[in-house]
């Protein structure tokens, strides 16, 4: 079956535009250089910040022959300040190497672009290498290796076609395609290719990314979230649907809100995830919006959105539904709302020794990617409370005292045990308590909600201390074991603020109501706390 | 005039309280894995017919250091190895983060919620009673979210008059939310709080570790007031699990012996 006739499919012509180094900096720029080619065609390619090719097949047409095409396009350059080289042919491989290599016009007639790249030197094929090298690394992100073994092959070919006495194009195109990639291997015929002005791809035109913008201008100001809600949602569903379209969610959500005052207020949230839900776009706005609202009525609404690639996710029957980025984000602005930023989140082991140290940071809404569980597993696990001072108290002692460290019976095989827990007192409660021989006898306390009492059973005392260096001992009653500012929702892993010393003497007793307290004296103070509830 | 059973009941339906009818819950297949939620300790799953139910309120309550926080973490934890993920509405900001750690539980699927109980509130006690309330608003968009394997509601040192001035509609409203979910819900508490809406309630209270007895066997009336120590060592908890309502199942008034390590 024949090809698809002539007639009907345009020769395929090319353009190249160059813009040469020069020493004003600012004669021109790429914005220039795409800008002149938006003017003749919507499909170019943008090779360098220098270098632009256009497909001008069926320009013939309206503007004429090639050589026309190519002096609208020096005369376009012209009339924005640019000196710029264009050539035009029938391969785009061609113009590349041609607009690089001579000043001014130049048109080749298609099928004549071989003879008119022969003449040129081979170096030209060097600054085809560092492009290309660019759009790998980039590719790569900085797998080097790779680069560096084309870098290697492209030097090398050069550098022989030299030895061999090859200066130009033209003889590297003639040699025998066999033999050459007998002896320099198959990306020799791929150089070859290049040195006739064969395209090795076709045309990949830069697609400019949309704008996804709304606005609505309002008849009567708007000085409650409620009618605003409606305002939003209008705005929104066209912009989901459009976004749905180009496959393309929400990265920032900006609400610029234009208030009777002729002031601006704008918004930007920041989305933890890709997401085009209406609803949850909207529910984000309005809870930000509550949190910081307009100082007067708003008369135009606007919302920008800044695209980014959508979220492909493959659920599978075998494992549990989790909640979705768009209901955990939106949960979790709500939470924000209610509670306060720094209230909720993921609680973060610390690396220090003071007790009950923690720190937050942000709870991740997507879920999907993550790995799979693993059952509970005892060596997985880390030390209970008990443990390091059982490490401590050293083998002797773990001798004495009998471990019955099993549930009973035992659930699982490699089931942990069922350790202990603690109840932490954030401010530990200020408590009297009777000393003899060195031990507590009786443990009360003002608050409302601890009894008190005589200590049936106690343990200790475990001394402990810290943070000397920082400042004043004896705070440790009053020092928060948290970081007392927390950033709102730290994205990466907290850092644990520098807080007051610790010196403290820690009991674990157990008093004649049946309850088991954590207390400790300040050894700075002399002073007794509670610390935490054992349960 | 007295009105009878059945005038009553279909008054309550009228009324879309038919909830607080004894046999309105739903049966729970126990072949259906995914209508429990296990805590990984057999004996107590054993009792429970597999583990805490789905889709309904259940209830773990007992007196300072009777090991609600121990269960409730080992719960959390075993929830987390299987992938789900788990809400823990702290009102009192009382987790310890060690204990969970130690628990095993994976902090990458746990949402903290830290509520604002004032300790020391003093006069002002009203303070505390709107941060409860704070804290069931914030357990309320947590189950309306959906999809969590395990959500925790955690007054244990709350006053109980705190709790008890919560309206009774709470408790039938969350029922309503949670029910027909994938979502285990677990109140934890000083006392009963979710009456006739809970599915399931724990009781725990201390109790004493006989090596004569079984383990399962232990009655009601074992009950002790002493935590393990050693020579120089808290050991751990004796607990005894007492099984004081389960409207979906048979076995009712069961008990479970387990004992905590330090």
């Amino acid at each position: 079956m024949s090809s698809m006739p002539s007639a009907l499919s345009p020769q395929p012509l090319y353009a190249c535009l160059y813009r040469p180094p020069s020493s004003d900096a600012a004669a021109g720029s790429i914005i220039t250089l795409i800008a002149i080619a938006q003017e003749f065609s919507p499909r170019y390619e943008r090779h360098r910040d220098d270098l632009v090719s256009v497909d001008v097949s069926g320009l013939t047409r309206l503007l004429g022959p090639a050589r026309t095409i190519g002096e609208e396009m020096r005369r376009e350059a012209a009339a924005r300040g640019m000196r710029a080289n264009v050539a035009v042919a029938g391969t785009r491989m061609a113009t590349l190497l041609l607009a690089q290599a001579r000043p001014g016009l130049t048109v080749i007639e298609p099928g004549q672009e071989a003879a008119a790249l022969a003449p040129l030197s081979l170096a030209l094929l060097g600054k085809l290498e560092e492009r290309k090298l660019e759009e790998r690394s980039e590719k790569l992100e900085g797998k080097l290796q790779s680069s560096d073994f084309q870098l290697q092959t492209s030097d090398f070919i050069l550098q022989t076609s030299k030895r061999w006495g090859l200066k130009t194009l033209g003889e590297l195109a003639a040699l025998p395609a066999a033999d050459l990639v007998s002896r320099l291997g198959r990306s020799a015929r791929t150089w070859q290719a290049i040195a006739r002005g064969e395209d090795l791809q076709p045309l990949v035109p830069m697609v400019e990314e949309e704008r996804f913008e709304a606005s609505l201008d309002l008849e009567w100001p708007i000085a409650e979230l409620e009618p605003l809600s409606f305002v939003l949602t209008r705005l929104l569903e066209p912009l989901s649907t459009r976004l749905e379209r180009r496959d393309r969610g929400a990265a920032v959500l900006h609400v610029l809100l234009r208030l009777v005052t002729r002031e601006t207020c704008a918004r930007r949230l920041e989305l933890p995830t890709p997401m085009r839900d209406v609803r949850a776009l909207r529910t984000l706005a309005l809870l930000d919006l509550e949190a910081h609202p307009a100082e007067a009525a708003i008369d135009r609404v606007t919302i920008v959105i800044d695209p980014t690639p959508g979220r492909v996710v493959q659920h599978t029957l075998y494992t549990r539904t989790q909640p979705t980025p768009e209901q955990l984000s939106t949960l979790l602005a709500r939470l924000g709302a209610l509670m306060g930023a720094d209230r909720y989140g993921v609680p973060v082991s610390v690396d220090t020794d003071r007790p009950g140290a923690f720190a937050m940071a942000a709870f991740a809404t997507d879920h999907e990617g993550r790995n799979q569980p693993s059952r509970l597993r005892s060596s997985e696990t880390p030390p209970s409370f008990g443990e390091a001072r059982q490490s401590a108290e050293g083998a002797a002692a773990a001798a004495l005292s009998p471990q019955p460290l099993t549930i009973s019976p035992q659930p699982f095989e490699n089931a942990p045990p069922l350790v202990s827990a603690l109840r932490r007192c954030r401010q530990p409660v200020p408590a009297r308590v009777m000393v003899a021989d060195g031990r507590p006898v009786r443990v009360t306390t003002d608050r409302r909600g601890f009894t008190g009492g005589a200590v049936t059973r106690c343990a200790g005392p475990w001394r402990t201390s810290g943070n000397w260096w920082a400042g004043e001992a004896g705070q440790a009653g009053q020092a928060g074991r948290e970081s007392p500012v927390q950033p709102p929702i730290p994205p990466l892993q907290p850092v644990l603020p520098v807080l007051p010393s610790w010196d403290r003497d820690e009991w674990d007793v157990s008093l004649g109501d049946g309850a088991g307290y954590r207390v400790f004296r300040d050894r700075a103070t002399d002073r007794w706390f509670i610390d935490a509830i054992v349960d | 005039m007295a009105l009878a059973r059945a005038d009553l009941e279909s008054l309550l339906r009228a009324r879309q309280l038919d909830r607080t009818l004894t046999t309105a819950l739903p049966s729970i297949d126990p072949r259906d894995e995914h209508a429990l939620a296990p805590s990984e300790i057999s004996a107590l799953d054993a009792r429970l017919g597999g583990g805490f139910p789905r889709g309904q309120i259940s209830e773990l309550i007992g007196p300072r250091s009777s090991g609600r926080t121990s269960l409730l973490l080992r719960m959390m934890a075993a929830a987390t190895a299987r992938g789900e993920l788990v809400a823990l509405v702290d009102a009192l900001d009382m987790l310890d983060v060690e204990s969970a750690a130690a628990a095993g539980i994976d902090f990458e699927r746990l949402l903290w919620i830290r509520g604002h109980v004032v300790t020391n509130s003093g006069l002002c006690r009203e303070l505390n009673q709107r941060a409860i309330e704070q804290a069931i608003r914030a357990f309320t968009l947590v189950l309306q979210a959906g999809n969590f394997g395990l959500v925790v509601f955690d007054v244990a040192e709350a006053p109980a008059d705190a709790v008890r001035r919560l309206p009774f509609t709470t408790w039938l409203r969350l029922q309503r939310m949670v029910e027909g979910s994938q979502t285990a819900c677990v109140l934890v508490g000083g006392e009963a709080m979710a009456r006739s809406s809970a599915g399931l309630t724990l009781q725990l209270g201390l109790g004493v570790r006989s090596s004569g007895l079984g383990a399962q066997g232990l009655g009601p009336r074992a009950q002790g007031s002493e935590l393990r120590f050693s020579e120089r060592l808290f050991d751990g908890i004796d607990v005894h699990a007492r099984i004081v309502r389960a409207r979906a199942r048979e076995q009712e008034d069961a008990c479970v012996a387990l004992s905590t390590s330090a």
